[in-house]
């Protein structure tokens, strides 16, 4: 937990990976693009000091190293694993369910197991999906439209065949669709992660959340928009977040416009793991102000109570989560043995006038 | 080269420098900044007798749009085929994914569908919706420049395109069927002019100068939102201004590592 003027703010990291793009596991030339690509926007990003070698620590960094970094050397309470197929790519998959449910069945309740579903897979996508389903009881899917799959280079939330896919994830209560709308990779003109298709899809299954990843990055004016219509559309500041590091005024002013068009209510913190690591970013986002000028601008804080809602609670919200009672279960622990946290969720800290 | 003694360009013949000022108008669409301000130009080349320039141009990452690229390399094409003197040019991009595509197909002057058969439209539907962003965004920017000359939301809604007039540095801006005319810096009411007229929702005289970014006259009770449209777009670029810049560096640093070793 991080705490902050007396306060404890629980952090749930909305968006994490145990990813492999080891050079074994890489069958296209894709595979290698993505991770390379991957790895300029971690250097870009990341406090010199702090970055990883590509070869050695990016590219895979196992189950063990991950839980590390989040618990131990960050101060992150709960992770929701996002998965990433990429089955064209890599051989055995990027960041699969199932490669994610490794760690997240040995700590369940420190970890949210998302499942993953792509239309094109058809009937048997549907079926793959139940047995998802019933396997991990999912609460939350991630989606990637940009994904390729053979001739196809991508697909739209608002397809037809989308809808039938989303129409199980109502059936079954995966309420949570995490679709990724960010920074472009999807060859070809009619440009991938185009926010647009949400619009229908939030509009047309009001009991589903859409969780849009990367706020929408690189359009963000479309997001904030189709957000300010749509209810159910919330923001994932994975990639947002870590301009608080190299560009504070940059961070503040995308800060601005996020609280001013959607509130603080609907935006969740995430780190994006291993594309950045919290052990930086969760203090470098909370100890992060809006400038004078934003503040008086747009009208928002970035105060105390907005930092606990965006870096747990709105999570907990969507995901059912019980914070004190987690609190009490992490108290003992086998994460919190293990890096000795009992500090942390000691109960309410002494009435300290600090 | 010793001996050998630098040939001197006839005056017709372009030089560096004015091959750089061609590419000046040239934009990455979705930033709505110069390639050359953005440093995307590696390298020009001219040739012998200047008919003949090439230009190497390499954008942030491997993975930026091959749309984005295709427009970037057309564009600049274009603008060095246009000075006096050249006959071609060739664009050159560099470390991208699908650079033989983009090279071949610039440089043999095929369409967009033909480079990318399996692309599912023409680039130009992409380049409008960049263009009306542009357009947005550089509204804002002539909105902010009234606002602060003075002008209230409603005078500022009714502006037609009549009610501008060049001035230099400034441009005066009339109101109340001419009665009174205000100056107002040129920049940013001219660089929205040349947006609005390229997109097509300002062309007449009679046109109303500012509209939503659905291209519709602004209601004056609307003005505030549109206007905080217009903020949102010009942020979202200047983001990704930020993104790519990084990218660029980042990308700039590994390449060099790489050929240090």
């Amino acid at each position: 937990m991080y705490h902050q003027d007396g306060e404890d703010v629980f952090v749930i990291d909305g968006h994490v990976h145990l990813w492999d793009a080891s050079e074994e596991n890489i069958t296209h030339q894709g595979g290698e693009e993505f991770i390379q690509c991957f790895y300029d926007y971690h250097t870009t990003f990341t406090p010199e000091e702090r970055q990883w070698d590509l070869d050695e620590e990016y590219r895979q960094y196992g189950a063990e190293r991950m839980v590390t970094d989040l618990f131990e050397n960050a101060a992150v309470d709960m992770a929701i694993f996002q998965p990433t197929y990429l089955t064209d790519f890599y051989d055995e998959g990027f960041n699969t369910t199932e490669q994610n449910a490794e760690l997240a069945l040995e700590y369940p309740e420190r970890f949210v197991l998302n499942g993953s579903f792509d239309p094109r897979d058809g009937e048997p996508g549907l079926e793959y999906l139940e047995e998802l389903h019933e396997t991990y009881d999912l609460k939350g899917v991630k989606v990637y439209t940009a994904e390729w799959r053979g001739e196809s280079k991508g697909w739209r939330l608002d397809d037809e065949e989308a809808f039938e896919f989303l129409e199980k994830c109502v059936e079954l209560g995966i309420e949570n669709i995490h679709p990724h709308k960010g920074p472009t990779i999807r060859p070809l003109n009619r440009d991938a992660f185009d926010v647009k298709d949400v619009d229908d899809a939030a509009s047309s299954f009001p009991d589903l959340n859409f969780v849009v990843e990367h706020v929408g990055l690189p359009r963000l004016d479309d997001f904030c928009w189709i957000a300010g219509q749509e209810p159910n559309v919330y923001g994932g500041l994975a990639v947002a977040a870590p301009f608080a590091q190299n560009r504070p005024g940059k961070f503040s002013e995308i800060m601005s416009e996020l609280l001013w068009w959607l509130g603080e209510d609907r935006l969740l913190f995430g780190s994006d793991y291993a594309l950045w690591n919290p052990d930086w970013l969760v203090e470098t986002v909370m100890e992060a102000e809006l400038t004078p000028e934003h503040r008086a601008e747009y009208g928002v804080e970035w105060d105390i109570e907005t930092k606990q809602k965006v870096m747990g609670e709105n999570a907990a919200e969507l995901y059912d989560i019980d914070l004190e009672e987690r609190k009490r279960q992490f108290r003992e622990d086998e994460i919190t043995e293990a890096f000795g946290l009992e500090d942390h969720y000691a109960g309410e800290p002494a009435a300290a006038d600090d | 080269m010793a001996g050998e003694r630098p040939r001197r360009p006839t005056p017709a013949e372009p030089r560096r420098a004015d091959v750089l000022e061609a590419l000046e108008p040239v934009t990455d669409p979705e930033l709505d900044r110069s390639i050359v301000d953005l440093e995307y130009v590696d390298s020009v080349e001219i040739g012998d007798d200047g008919s003949h320039v090439a230009v190497r141009i390499t954008l942030p990452t491997a993975w930026c749009s091959p749309a984005f690229a295709w427009m970037m390399a057309v564009d600049a094409r274009d603008a060095i085929e246009a000075l006096p003197a050249v006959e071609t040019a060739t664009i050159t991009l560099g470390e991208h994914m699908h650079e033989a595509e983009i090279n071949r197909g610039v440089n043999d002057g095929l369409r967009f569908g033909e480079a990318f058969p399996d692309a599912d439209g023409d680039v130009a539907g992409v380049r409008a919706e960049l263009d009306e962003k542009a357009r947005v965004a550089r509204q804002y920017d002539a909105v902010e420049a009234l606002l602060e000359a003075g002008f209230a939301p409603d005078q500022i809604v009714a502006l037609r395109k009549r009610d501008l007039e060049e001035g230099g540095d400034e441009v005066v801006v009339y109101l109340h069927e001419r009665a009174v005319g205000v100056f107002v810096p040129a920049d940013p009411l001219e660089r929205y002019l040349e947006k609005a007229c390229e997109t097509g929702v300002v062309s007449g005289p009679d046109d109303v100068l500012f509209r939503t970014p659905e291209g519709e006259p602004i209601a004056p009770d609307e003005f505030d939102l549109v206007h905080r449209r217009g903020r949102l777009a010009r942020v979202n670029m200047s983001t990704q201004g930020g993104v790519c810049a990084g990218l660029h560096e980042a990308r700039q640093q590994r390449l060099e590592e790489s050929t240090d070793d």
